[in-house]
Protein backbone atom coordinates (compact mmCIF):
# COMPACT_ATOMS: atom_id res chain seq x y z
CA UNK A 1 0.00 0.00 0.00
CA UNK A 2 1.17 3.42 -0.97
CA UNK A 3 0.05 6.71 0.12
CA UNK A 4 1.55 10.40 0.58
CA UNK A 5 1.18 12.45 3.82
CA UNK A 6 2.16 15.70 3.80
CA UNK A 7 4.79 16.85 5.72
CA UNK A 8 2.31 19.17 7.96
CA UNK A 9 0.24 15.45 8.82
CA UNK A 10 3.06 13.43 10.14
CA UNK A 11 2.44 15.11 13.49
CA UNK A 12 -0.94 14.30 13.19
CA UNK A 13 -0.05 10.65 12.39
CA UNK A 14 2.12 10.21 15.31
CA UNK A 15 -0.39 11.22 17.65
CA UNK A 16 -2.76 9.01 16.46
CA UNK A 17 0.08 5.98 16.40
CA UNK A 18 0.82 7.05 19.98
CA UNK A 19 -2.64 6.69 21.35
CA UNK A 20 -2.21 2.87 20.75
CA UNK A 21 1.58 2.05 20.97
CA UNK A 22 4.92 3.35 22.63
CA UNK A 23 6.55 5.22 19.74
CA UNK A 24 10.03 5.97 19.91
CA UNK A 25 11.48 8.60 17.21
CA UNK A 26 14.56 10.80 17.18
CA UNK A 27 13.40 13.96 18.90
CA UNK A 28 15.89 16.75 19.05
CA UNK A 29 17.85 17.04 22.42
CA UNK A 30 20.42 19.65 23.81
CA UNK A 31 23.04 16.40 23.50
CA UNK A 32 21.93 16.05 19.88
CA UNK A 33 19.17 13.68 18.47
CA UNK A 34 18.10 10.65 20.02
CA UNK A 35 15.88 8.22 20.01
CA UNK A 36 13.65 8.25 22.70
CA UNK A 37 10.32 7.53 23.67
CA UNK A 38 7.78 10.24 21.79
CA UNK A 39 5.53 12.27 23.86
CA UNK A 40 5.07 15.38 21.82
CA UNK A 41 8.91 16.96 21.87
CA UNK A 42 10.33 18.03 18.28
CA UNK A 43 11.39 15.83 16.31
CA UNK A 44 14.94 15.75 14.12
CA UNK A 45 13.99 13.71 11.35
CA UNK A 46 17.85 15.41 9.21
CA UNK A 47 20.66 13.38 11.35
CA UNK A 48 20.66 9.99 11.74
CA UNK A 49 21.25 9.94 16.18
CA UNK A 50 24.56 8.72 17.19
CA UNK A 51 23.37 6.06 19.62
CA UNK A 52 21.81 3.52 17.18
CA UNK A 53 18.20 2.47 17.26
CA UNK A 54 18.94 -1.16 18.14
CA UNK A 55 19.57 -0.34 21.87
CA UNK A 56 15.93 -1.07 21.90
CA UNK A 57 16.00 -4.80 20.41
CA UNK A 58 19.34 -5.29 22.79
CA UNK A 59 19.38 -2.75 25.56
CA UNK A 60 22.15 -1.79 27.56
CA UNK A 61 20.68 -3.30 30.47
CA UNK A 62 18.13 -5.87 30.03
CA UNK A 63 16.13 -8.22 33.05
CA UNK A 64 16.77 -12.09 31.50
CA UNK A 65 14.75 -13.24 34.15
CA UNK A 66 13.84 -12.87 37.52
CA UNK A 67 14.50 -15.90 40.42
CA UNK A 68 12.38 -15.68 43.38
CA UNK A 69 13.71 -17.77 46.59
CA UNK A 70 11.52 -19.52 48.27
CA UNK A 71 12.51 -22.28 51.05
CA UNK A 72 15.76 -22.96 48.83
CA UNK A 73 14.31 -23.20 46.17
CA UNK A 74 13.81 -20.86 43.33
CA UNK A 75 10.91 -19.71 40.58
CA UNK A 76 11.57 -18.15 37.38
CA UNK A 77 9.76 -14.98 35.98
CA UNK A 78 10.48 -13.59 32.13
CA UNK A 79 9.00 -9.87 31.96
CA UNK A 80 6.33 -8.94 29.81
CA UNK A 81 8.04 -7.73 26.20
CA UNK A 82 5.42 -4.14 25.72
CA UNK A 83 4.82 -3.41 22.00
CA UNK A 84 6.47 -0.45 20.37
CA UNK A 85 7.01 1.14 17.30
CA UNK A 86 10.63 2.43 15.92
CA UNK A 87 9.94 5.73 14.25
CA UNK A 88 12.16 7.07 11.59
CA UNK A 89 14.99 4.51 11.67
CA UNK A 90 17.88 4.43 8.53
CA UNK A 91 18.38 2.40 6.14
CA UNK A 92 21.49 1.41 7.64
CA UNK A 93 19.97 0.66 10.79
CA UNK A 94 17.74 -1.69 9.56
CA UNK A 95 20.29 -3.71 7.58
CA UNK A 96 22.30 -3.88 11.02
CA UNK A 97 18.59 -5.41 12.58
CA UNK A 98 18.72 -7.51 9.69
CA UNK A 99 22.34 -8.48 10.68
CA UNK A 100 21.73 -8.99 13.94
CA UNK A 101 18.46 -11.15 13.49
CA UNK A 102 21.00 -13.85 11.69
CA UNK A 103 23.75 -13.54 14.25
CA UNK A 104 20.55 -14.18 17.15
CA UNK A 105 18.86 -16.47 15.33
CA UNK A 106 22.04 -19.03 15.02
CA UNK A 107 20.87 -22.07 16.82
CA UNK A 108 19.99 -21.84 19.70
CA UNK A 109 17.56 -18.82 19.33
CA UNK A 110 17.62 -16.00 21.38
CA UNK A 111 14.42 -15.75 23.04
CA UNK A 112 15.07 -12.78 24.58
CA UNK A 113 16.54 -10.66 21.60
CA UNK A 114 13.26 -12.28 19.39
CA UNK A 115 10.71 -11.71 21.93
CA UNK A 116 12.08 -7.94 21.67
CA UNK A 117 11.81 -8.01 17.87
CA UNK A 118 8.98 -9.52 17.25
CA UNK A 119 6.87 -6.75 19.88
CA UNK A 120 8.44 -4.09 17.91
CA UNK A 121 7.29 -2.30 14.56
CA UNK A 122 9.69 -0.76 11.90
CA UNK A 123 9.26 2.35 10.60
CA UNK A 124 12.23 3.63 7.74
CA UNK A 125 13.08 6.65 7.03
CA UNK A 126 15.52 6.65 3.62
CA UNK A 127 18.26 8.47 3.69
CA UNK A 128 18.35 11.71 1.15
CA UNK A 129 21.02 13.61 2.73
CA UNK A 130 23.19 11.51 4.16
CA UNK A 131 25.65 12.61 6.84
CA UNK A 132 29.40 13.70 6.78
CA UNK A 133 30.81 9.91 7.76
CA UNK A 134 28.48 8.08 5.72
CA UNK A 135 29.43 5.74 3.48
CA UNK A 136 25.99 2.56 3.38
CA UNK A 137 26.18 2.45 -0.18
CA UNK A 138 29.71 1.19 -1.04
CA UNK A 139 28.85 -1.53 1.40
CA UNK A 140 24.71 -2.15 0.13
CA UNK A 141 23.16 -1.12 3.28
CA UNK A 142 21.30 2.26 1.97
CA UNK A 143 20.85 5.31 1.15
CA UNK A 144 17.61 3.08 0.40
CA UNK A 145 16.20 0.74 2.25
CA UNK A 146 16.32 -2.82 0.73
CA UNK A 147 15.47 -4.91 3.95
CA UNK A 148 12.18 -5.81 5.39
CA UNK A 149 10.43 -3.33 7.66
CA UNK A 150 6.86 -2.51 8.12
CA UNK A 151 6.77 1.14 6.67
CA UNK A 152 9.42 3.05 4.69
CA UNK A 153 9.13 6.47 4.51
CA UNK A 154 10.99 8.89 1.68
CA UNK A 155 11.10 12.82 2.45
CA UNK A 156 10.21 13.92 -1.49
CA UNK A 157 10.08 17.83 -0.26
CA UNK A 158 6.63 18.84 0.55
CA UNK A 159 5.71 15.83 2.45
CA UNK A 160 6.49 11.91 2.57
CA UNK A 161 5.67 8.85 0.18
CA UNK A 162 4.93 6.09 2.44
CA UNK A 163 5.22 2.69 1.32
CA UNK A 164 3.33 -0.08 3.88
CA UNK A 165 5.11 -3.31 3.39
CA UNK A 166 3.59 -6.16 6.02
CA UNK A 167 -0.05 -5.74 7.80
CA UNK A 168 1.62 -4.05 10.62
CA UNK A 169 2.78 -1.31 8.13
CA UNK A 170 -1.32 -1.01 6.79
CA UNK A 171 -2.27 -0.62 10.62
CA UNK A 172 0.10 2.19 10.72
CA UNK A 173 -0.74 3.46 8.11
CA UNK A 174 -4.39 3.49 8.96
CA UNK A 175 -4.18 5.19 12.17
CA UNK A 176 -4.02 8.46 10.41
CA UNK A 177 -6.01 7.21 7.13
CA UNK A 178 -7.91 10.63 7.15
CA UNK A 179 -4.79 11.87 6.96
CA UNK A 180 -3.50 10.56 3.98
CA UNK A 181 -3.70 11.31 -0.35
CA UNK A 182 -2.97 8.60 -2.63
CA UNK A 183 0.50 8.02 -4.11
CA UNK A 184 1.55 8.90 -7.72
CA UNK A 185 4.07 8.01 -10.28
CA UNK A 186 5.56 11.17 -9.91
CA UNK A 187 6.02 11.12 -5.81
CA UNK A 188 7.92 7.52 -6.92
CA UNK A 189 9.93 9.07 -9.71
CA UNK A 190 10.73 11.75 -6.93
CA UNK A 191 12.03 9.10 -4.55
CA UNK A 192 14.29 7.11 -7.35
CA UNK A 193 16.11 10.45 -7.86
CA UNK A 194 16.59 11.53 -4.63
CA UNK A 195 17.73 8.25 -3.53
CA UNK A 196 20.02 8.57 -7.01
CA UNK A 197 21.62 11.77 -5.63
CA UNK A 198 22.10 10.17 -1.99
CA UNK A 199 23.93 7.47 -3.33
CA UNK A 200 26.46 9.60 -5.43
CA UNK A 201 26.71 12.72 -3.23
CA UNK A 202 28.55 8.93 -0.64
CA UNK A 203 32.14 7.89 -1.33
CA UNK A 204 32.19 4.78 -3.37
CA UNK A 205 35.42 3.49 -2.40
CA UNK A 206 34.38 2.17 0.94
CA UNK A 207 33.42 -1.47 0.27
CA UNK A 208 33.98 -4.68 2.39
CA UNK A 209 36.96 -5.78 -0.45
CA UNK A 210 38.55 -1.76 -0.04
CA UNK A 211 38.11 -1.87 3.67
CA UNK A 212 39.91 -5.31 3.98
CA UNK A 213 42.30 -4.32 1.70
CA UNK A 214 42.97 -1.24 4.17
CA UNK A 215 43.14 -4.33 6.91
CA UNK A 216 45.89 -6.85 5.39
CA UNK A 217 48.18 -3.14 5.12
CA UNK A 218 46.91 -2.04 8.93
CA UNK A 219 50.15 -1.66 11.61
CA UNK A 220 47.34 -2.92 14.16
CA UNK A 221 49.97 -2.56 17.04
CA UNK A 222 51.14 1.29 15.84
CA UNK A 223 46.53 1.45 15.53
CA UNK A 224 46.55 0.00 19.04
CA UNK A 225 48.95 2.74 20.92
CA UNK A 226 46.35 5.12 19.49
CA UNK A 227 43.34 3.19 20.06
CA UNK A 228 42.35 4.38 24.64
CA UNK A 229 40.52 1.14 24.26
CA UNK A 230 37.10 3.04 25.95
CA UNK A 231 35.34 0.84 23.79
CA UNK A 232 32.80 3.92 22.31
CA UNK A 233 33.06 2.63 18.59
CA UNK A 234 31.36 -0.52 19.74
CA UNK A 235 28.71 0.89 21.72
CA UNK A 236 27.84 2.97 18.82
CA UNK A 237 28.30 0.40 16.71
CA UNK A 238 24.64 -1.03 15.38
CA UNK A 239 25.81 -4.20 14.43
CA UNK A 240 27.93 -4.84 17.96
CA UNK A 241 26.18 -7.25 20.31
CA UNK A 242 28.94 -8.17 22.77
CA UNK A 243 27.22 -8.90 25.96
CA UNK A 244 28.01 -9.74 29.29
CA UNK A 245 25.93 -11.55 31.78
CA UNK A 246 25.10 -11.11 35.81
CA UNK A 247 23.16 -11.30 38.85
CA UNK A 248 21.78 -8.36 40.91
CA UNK A 249 19.84 -9.45 44.23
CA UNK A 250 19.90 -12.05 47.21
CA UNK A 251 17.83 -14.29 47.98
CA UNK A 252 15.23 -12.30 45.10
CA UNK A 253 16.58 -10.73 42.52
CA UNK A 254 17.38 -10.60 38.58
CA UNK A 255 19.73 -11.77 35.87
CA UNK A 256 21.01 -9.28 33.73
CA UNK A 257 22.03 -8.98 30.26
CA UNK A 258 24.22 -5.86 29.88
CA UNK A 259 26.29 -4.80 26.57
CA UNK A 260 30.16 -5.58 26.73
CA UNK A 261 32.68 -4.62 23.97
CA UNK A 262 35.52 -6.70 22.98
CA UNK A 263 38.03 -3.49 22.77
CA UNK A 264 37.73 -3.65 26.69
CA UNK A 265 40.98 -5.29 28.14
CA UNK A 266 39.21 -7.85 30.30
CA UNK A 267 36.76 -8.45 27.70
CA UNK A 268 38.29 -11.93 26.56
CA UNK A 269 40.95 -12.68 30.01
CA UNK A 270 40.64 -15.82 31.46
CA UNK A 271 40.38 -16.40 35.02
CA UNK A 272 44.08 -17.17 35.89
CA UNK A 273 44.24 -13.85 34.37
CA UNK A 274 45.83 -15.28 30.87
CA UNK A 275 44.52 -13.09 27.89
CA UNK A 276 44.16 -14.27 24.60
CA UNK A 277 44.19 -10.65 23.06
CA UNK A 278 46.68 -8.80 25.16
CA UNK A 279 47.04 -5.66 23.25
CA UNK A 280 44.99 -2.98 22.25
CA UNK A 281 45.98 -3.72 18.38
CA UNK A 282 44.97 -7.51 19.11
CA UNK A 283 41.71 -6.35 20.15
CA UNK A 284 41.36 -3.60 17.27
CA UNK A 285 42.22 -6.30 14.49
CA UNK A 286 40.00 -8.92 16.42
CA UNK A 287 37.09 -6.29 15.97
CA UNK A 288 37.68 -5.32 12.42
CA UNK A 289 38.22 -9.11 11.20
CA UNK A 290 35.07 -9.87 13.18
CA UNK A 291 33.20 -6.97 10.97
CA UNK A 292 34.47 -7.61 7.70
CA UNK A 293 35.41 -11.86 7.61
CA UNK A 294 33.87 -13.85 10.61
CA UNK A 295 29.97 -12.45 10.65
CA UNK A 296 30.39 -12.40 6.95
CA UNK A 297 31.33 -15.83 6.92
CA UNK A 298 28.50 -16.49 9.23
CA UNK A 299 26.11 -14.53 8.55
CA UNK A 300 25.93 -14.02 4.57
CA UNK A 301 26.60 -10.21 5.61
CA UNK A 302 29.23 -8.22 6.97
CA UNK A 303 28.92 -6.70 9.92
CA UNK A 304 29.52 -3.36 8.90
CA UNK A 305 26.63 -1.13 7.54
CA UNK A 306 29.12 1.70 6.86
CA UNK A 307 26.57 4.53 9.18
CA UNK A 308 30.18 5.92 10.01
CA UNK A 309 29.32 6.35 13.73
CA UNK A 310 32.50 4.54 15.16
CA UNK A 311 34.94 7.41 13.01
CA UNK A 312 32.32 10.32 14.69
CA UNK A 313 32.52 8.60 18.08
CA UNK A 314 36.32 7.42 18.63
CA UNK A 315 37.94 9.84 20.41
CA UNK A 316 41.62 9.38 19.42
CA UNK A 317 40.27 10.40 15.77
CA UNK A 318 41.53 6.99 14.10
CA UNK A 319 40.80 6.46 10.93
CA UNK A 320 38.01 3.94 10.93
CA UNK A 321 38.01 3.41 7.39
CA UNK A 322 41.66 4.21 5.77
CA UNK A 323 42.94 2.48 9.21
CA UNK A 324 46.06 4.53 8.62
CA UNK A 325 47.82 5.90 11.98
CA UNK A 326 47.93 9.61 12.08
CA UNK A 327 49.88 9.95 15.21
CA UNK A 328 46.97 12.64 16.30
CA UNK A 329 48.41 11.85 20.02
CA UNK A 330 51.81 13.34 18.64
CA UNK A 331 49.96 15.98 17.05
CA UNK A 332 48.02 16.83 20.28
CA UNK A 333 51.03 16.78 21.68
CA UNK B 1 11.10 -19.81 28.29
CA UNK B 2 14.14 -18.37 27.17
CA UNK B 3 17.51 -20.52 26.91
CA UNK B 4 19.00 -18.08 29.61
CA UNK B 5 17.17 -19.57 32.06
CA UNK B 6 18.85 -22.26 34.51
CA UNK B 7 17.83 -25.46 35.90
CA UNK B 8 17.99 -26.03 39.37
CA UNK B 9 20.47 -28.50 40.73
CA UNK B 10 21.16 -29.67 44.10
CA UNK B 11 24.10 -30.36 45.71
CA UNK B 12 24.38 -33.97 47.09
CA UNK B 13 27.95 -34.35 47.79
CA UNK B 14 30.53 -32.70 48.04
CA UNK B 15 34.81 -33.70 48.07
CA UNK B 16 38.07 -32.48 48.86
CA UNK B 17 40.39 -32.54 45.85
CA UNK B 18 42.92 -30.39 46.47
CA UNK B 19 42.78 -27.40 48.99
CA UNK B 20 41.29 -24.60 46.78
CA UNK B 21 39.60 -27.72 44.43
CA UNK B 22 35.81 -29.35 45.12
CA UNK B 23 34.37 -31.99 43.44
CA UNK B 24 30.85 -31.25 43.50
CA UNK B 25 28.10 -33.76 42.77
CA UNK B 26 24.71 -32.48 41.21
CA UNK B 27 21.39 -34.13 41.13
CA UNK B 28 18.74 -32.40 38.54
CA UNK B 29 15.81 -31.41 40.58
CA UNK B 30 13.80 -30.86 37.27
CA UNK B 31 11.59 -33.37 36.38
CA UNK B 32 11.84 -35.28 33.35
CA UNK B 33 14.67 -33.67 32.25
CA UNK B 34 16.66 -35.71 29.74
CA UNK B 35 20.26 -34.52 30.70
CA UNK B 36 22.69 -35.99 27.90
CA UNK B 37 25.98 -35.27 27.70
CA UNK B 38 29.49 -36.07 26.38
CA UNK B 39 33.27 -36.38 28.01
CA UNK B 40 34.31 -32.94 26.69
CA UNK B 41 31.45 -30.86 27.02
CA UNK B 42 30.77 -28.25 30.11
CA UNK B 43 27.72 -26.36 31.88
CA UNK B 44 26.61 -23.00 32.75
CA UNK B 45 26.51 -22.72 36.22
CA UNK B 46 25.14 -20.09 38.73
CA UNK B 47 24.71 -19.68 42.25
CA UNK B 48 22.22 -16.51 41.82
CA UNK B 49 23.02 -13.27 43.24
CA UNK B 50 26.57 -13.96 42.19
CA UNK B 51 26.40 -15.12 38.95
CA UNK B 52 27.39 -17.52 36.26
CA UNK B 53 30.62 -19.11 34.97
CA UNK B 54 31.47 -22.10 32.45
CA UNK B 55 32.56 -25.28 34.40
CA UNK B 56 33.23 -28.47 32.32
CA UNK B 57 31.87 -31.89 33.28
CA UNK B 58 34.24 -33.95 35.31
CA UNK B 59 32.01 -37.24 35.26
CA UNK B 60 31.76 -39.95 32.69
CA UNK B 61 27.88 -40.31 31.07
CA UNK B 62 28.77 -43.87 31.55
CA UNK B 63 28.16 -43.70 35.05
CA UNK B 64 25.10 -41.84 37.25
CA UNK B 65 26.14 -39.12 39.08
CA UNK B 66 26.71 -35.23 37.62
CA UNK B 67 30.06 -34.15 38.95
CA UNK B 68 31.74 -31.09 38.49
CA UNK B 69 35.51 -30.00 40.18
CA UNK B 70 35.52 -26.32 40.76
CA UNK B 71 38.47 -24.39 41.66
CA UNK B 72 37.98 -21.37 43.95
CA UNK B 73 39.28 -18.72 40.92
CA UNK B 74 36.56 -16.15 41.51
CA UNK B 75 33.16 -14.80 42.55
CA UNK B 76 31.04 -17.81 41.79
CA UNK B 77 33.17 -20.85 42.02
CA UNK B 78 33.76 -19.10 45.63
CA UNK B 79 30.25 -18.99 45.80
CA UNK B 80 29.48 -22.61 45.08
CA UNK B 81 32.46 -23.83 46.94
CA UNK B 82 30.70 -21.55 50.59
CA UNK B 83 27.36 -23.87 49.70
CA UNK B 84 26.64 -26.55 51.93
CA UNK B 85 25.05 -30.13 50.65
CA UNK B 86 21.59 -29.65 49.77
CA UNK B 87 22.18 -26.14 48.35
CA UNK B 88 20.71 -25.54 44.94
CA UNK B 89 22.32 -23.94 42.16
CA UNK B 90 21.46 -23.26 38.50
CA UNK B 91 22.73 -24.83 35.55
CA UNK B 92 22.34 -24.70 31.79
CA UNK B 93 23.63 -27.18 29.13
CA UNK B 94 25.36 -28.76 28.46
CA UNK B 95 26.94 -26.85 25.61
CA UNK B 96 29.73 -27.62 23.56
CA UNK B 97 30.55 -30.18 21.21
CA UNK B 98 33.06 -32.85 23.38
CA UNK B 99 35.52 -35.33 22.32
CA UNK B 100 35.01 -36.87 19.26
CA UNK B 101 34.80 -40.29 20.69
CA UNK B 102 34.16 -42.31 17.36
CA UNK B 103 37.58 -40.58 15.89
CA UNK B 104 39.23 -41.75 18.91
CA UNK B 105 38.26 -45.28 19.37
CA UNK B 106 42.18 -46.73 18.62
CA UNK B 107 45.49 -45.73 20.74
CA UNK B 108 44.93 -42.55 22.68
CA UNK B 109 47.56 -40.26 24.57
CA UNK B 110 45.82 -38.04 27.53
CA UNK B 111 47.85 -34.94 28.51
CA UNK B 112 46.42 -33.08 31.70
CA UNK B 113 48.09 -30.26 33.44
CA UNK B 114 46.35 -28.45 36.20
CA UNK B 115 43.04 -28.03 36.46
CA UNK B 116 42.57 -28.80 32.90
CA UNK B 117 42.64 -32.26 34.40
CA UNK B 118 39.06 -32.34 34.99
CA UNK B 119 37.16 -32.87 31.74
CA UNK B 120 39.86 -35.36 30.83
CA UNK B 121 38.86 -37.09 33.75
CA UNK B 122 35.41 -37.32 32.12
CA UNK B 123 36.68 -38.87 29.16
CA UNK B 124 38.87 -41.55 31.08
CA UNK B 125 36.57 -43.01 32.93
CA UNK B 126 34.24 -43.10 29.67
CA UNK B 127 36.96 -45.09 27.99
CA UNK B 128 37.78 -47.11 31.03
CA UNK B 129 33.58 -48.10 31.09
CA UNK B 130 33.83 -48.97 27.26
CA UNK B 131 37.38 -50.57 27.42
CA UNK B 132 37.37 -52.98 24.94
CA UNK B 133 36.17 -50.04 22.05
CA UNK B 134 39.77 -48.06 22.47
CA UNK B 135 43.45 -49.76 22.04
CA UNK B 136 46.44 -48.69 24.14
CA UNK B 137 45.66 -45.47 26.76
CA UNK B 138 48.19 -43.76 28.12
CA UNK B 139 47.14 -40.98 30.94
CA UNK B 140 49.99 -38.07 31.53
CA UNK B 141 49.06 -35.51 34.16
CA UNK B 142 51.08 -32.80 35.91
CA UNK B 143 50.24 -30.56 38.84
CA UNK B 144 52.23 -27.63 40.69
CA UNK B 145 52.69 -29.79 43.86
CA UNK B 146 51.66 -33.29 44.86
CA UNK B 147 48.74 -31.13 46.96
CA UNK B 148 47.32 -29.92 43.84
CA UNK B 149 46.96 -33.42 42.22
CA UNK B 150 43.13 -33.95 41.43
CA UNK B 151 41.49 -37.83 41.78
CA UNK B 152 44.30 -39.29 43.15
CA UNK B 153 42.37 -42.39 44.41
CA UNK B 154 40.94 -43.51 41.19
CA UNK B 155 44.56 -43.63 39.20
CA UNK B 156 44.95 -47.25 40.50
CA UNK B 157 40.86 -48.07 38.95
CA UNK B 158 42.15 -46.80 35.97
CA UNK B 159 45.50 -48.87 35.72
CA UNK B 160 43.24 -51.78 36.50
CA UNK B 161 41.55 -51.10 33.76
CA UNK B 162 44.72 -51.53 31.60
CA UNK B 163 45.40 -47.57 31.21
CA UNK B 164 48.87 -47.04 31.54
CA UNK B 165 49.11 -44.03 34.33
CA UNK B 166 51.89 -41.58 35.19
CA UNK B 167 51.86 -38.15 37.32
CA UNK B 168 54.50 -35.14 38.00
CA UNK B 169 54.42 -32.44 39.58
CA UNK B 170 56.75 -29.44 39.00
CA UNK B 171 57.76 -28.45 42.76
CA UNK B 172 58.34 -31.19 44.86
CA UNK B 173 58.16 -31.38 48.49
CA UNK B 174 58.36 -33.86 51.79
CA UNK B 175 55.05 -35.56 50.93
CA UNK B 176 56.07 -36.30 47.34
CA UNK B 177 57.69 -39.76 46.49
CA UNK B 178 57.26 -39.43 42.44
CA UNK B 179 58.35 -37.73 38.95
CA UNK B 180 59.09 -34.17 38.87
CA UNK B 181 59.05 -32.59 36.05
CA UNK B 182 56.83 -31.47 33.14
CA UNK B 183 54.09 -33.14 31.60
CA UNK B 184 55.96 -33.93 28.70
CA UNK B 185 58.87 -35.38 30.72
CA UNK B 186 56.10 -38.23 30.85
CA UNK B 187 55.48 -38.42 27.01
CA UNK B 188 59.50 -39.07 26.84
CA UNK B 189 58.77 -42.55 28.70
CA UNK B 190 55.74 -43.84 27.29
CA UNK B 191 56.22 -46.15 24.31
CA UNK B 192 53.59 -45.15 22.07
CA UNK B 193 52.16 -45.49 18.29
CA UNK B 194 50.89 -43.09 16.70
CA UNK B 195 46.84 -42.66 17.44
CA UNK B 196 44.91 -39.74 18.96
CA UNK B 197 45.50 -37.87 21.42
CA UNK B 198 43.27 -35.47 24.25
CA UNK B 199 45.23 -32.45 25.78
CA UNK B 200 43.83 -29.97 28.24
CA UNK B 201 45.94 -27.46 30.33
CA UNK B 202 47.70 -24.89 29.63
CA UNK B 203 48.77 -22.94 25.98
CA UNK B 204 52.24 -23.77 26.89
CA UNK B 205 51.77 -26.84 27.86
CA UNK B 206 49.52 -28.00 25.41
CA UNK B 207 51.94 -27.18 22.47
CA UNK B 208 54.86 -28.14 24.49
CA UNK B 209 52.60 -32.03 24.56
CA UNK B 210 51.20 -31.85 20.75
CA UNK B 211 55.19 -31.10 19.39
CA UNK B 212 56.43 -33.76 21.25
CA UNK B 213 53.49 -36.21 20.17
CA UNK B 214 53.87 -34.94 16.38
CA UNK B 215 57.38 -35.34 16.60
CA UNK B 216 56.39 -39.34 17.35
CA UNK B 217 54.37 -39.74 14.07
CA UNK B 218 51.08 -38.16 15.69
CA UNK B 219 49.08 -36.19 12.99
CA UNK B 220 48.31 -32.86 14.13
CA UNK B 221 44.56 -33.25 13.01
CA UNK B 222 44.27 -36.27 15.63
CA UNK B 223 45.14 -34.02 18.34
CA UNK B 224 42.35 -32.72 20.04
CA UNK B 225 42.31 -29.80 22.69
CA UNK B 226 40.00 -28.52 25.25
CA UNK B 227 40.19 -24.91 24.99
CA UNK B 228 39.57 -22.43 28.36
CA UNK B 229 37.75 -19.49 27.00
CA UNK B 230 35.86 -16.86 28.81
CA UNK B 231 32.01 -17.34 28.06
CA UNK B 232 29.19 -15.57 29.76
CA UNK B 233 26.01 -17.21 27.52
CA UNK B 234 27.56 -21.11 26.36
CA UNK B 235 25.48 -20.08 23.06
CA UNK B 236 27.56 -18.71 20.77
CA UNK B 237 25.82 -14.84 21.03
CA UNK B 238 28.02 -12.68 23.48
CA UNK B 239 31.32 -13.02 21.58
CA UNK B 240 33.23 -13.50 24.68
CA UNK B 241 34.55 -16.55 23.33
CA UNK B 242 34.82 -15.78 19.57
CA UNK B 243 37.79 -17.18 17.82
CA UNK B 244 37.44 -16.40 14.18
CA UNK B 245 34.21 -17.88 12.90
CA UNK B 246 34.26 -20.16 15.79
CA UNK B 247 32.41 -19.59 18.96
CA UNK B 248 34.29 -21.84 21.84
CA UNK B 249 31.22 -22.63 23.51
CA UNK B 250 29.72 -24.10 20.43
CA UNK B 251 31.84 -25.52 17.62
CA UNK B 252 34.03 -26.41 20.61
CA UNK B 253 35.49 -26.07 23.52
CA UNK B 254 37.50 -29.28 21.79
CA UNK B 255 39.74 -28.48 18.48
CA UNK B 256 41.71 -30.20 16.53
CA UNK B 257 45.31 -29.03 17.06
CA UNK B 258 45.45 -28.16 13.09
CA UNK B 259 42.42 -25.34 13.74
CA UNK B 260 43.54 -23.96 16.69
CA UNK B 261 47.51 -24.18 16.68
CA UNK B 262 47.85 -20.35 15.88
CA UNK B 263 45.46 -19.02 18.51
CA UNK B 264 46.59 -20.88 21.29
Amino acid sequence: MKAFLQRSRLLPLLEALNQQIEVIAPVATEAGSVFATWQGQSLDLKTNPLSPPTEFLLPHKEILFRYIQESGRYTFKEDEIPPRLLFGIRPCDLHAIAVLDKIFGQPPLDQVYFSRRRATALVVQNCIAPGRACFCAALGAGPGAEDPCDLLLTDIGDGFLCEAETPAGILILNAGADLLQPAGSAHLQDKARLLQEARESMPQDRSCAQIRTAMERADWEALGRECLGCGSCTFVCPVCHCFNILDLGVPDGARLRCRDSCLLSGFSRLTGGANPRRTPGQRLQHWYQDKFEDIFQITGLPGCVGCGRCHLACPAAIDRVDLTVKGSREVRR
Amino acid sequence: MSEYIPMQAEIVDMDIESPNTYLITLKLLEEGVDFRYLPGQFVMISVFGLGECPISIASSPTRRSLELCIRRAGKVTSGIMDCLVGDVVGIRGPYGNGFPLDRMKRDVVIAGGGSGFATLRSLINYIADRREEFGKVTVAYGARTSQDLYFMQEYKSWQKAGMEVAVTVDIDDEFWKGNVGLVTSLIDRFDLNPGSAAICGPPVMINAVAGKLMARGFHRADIYISLERNMKCGVGKCEHCAIGPYHVCQDGPVFSYDRVRDVL
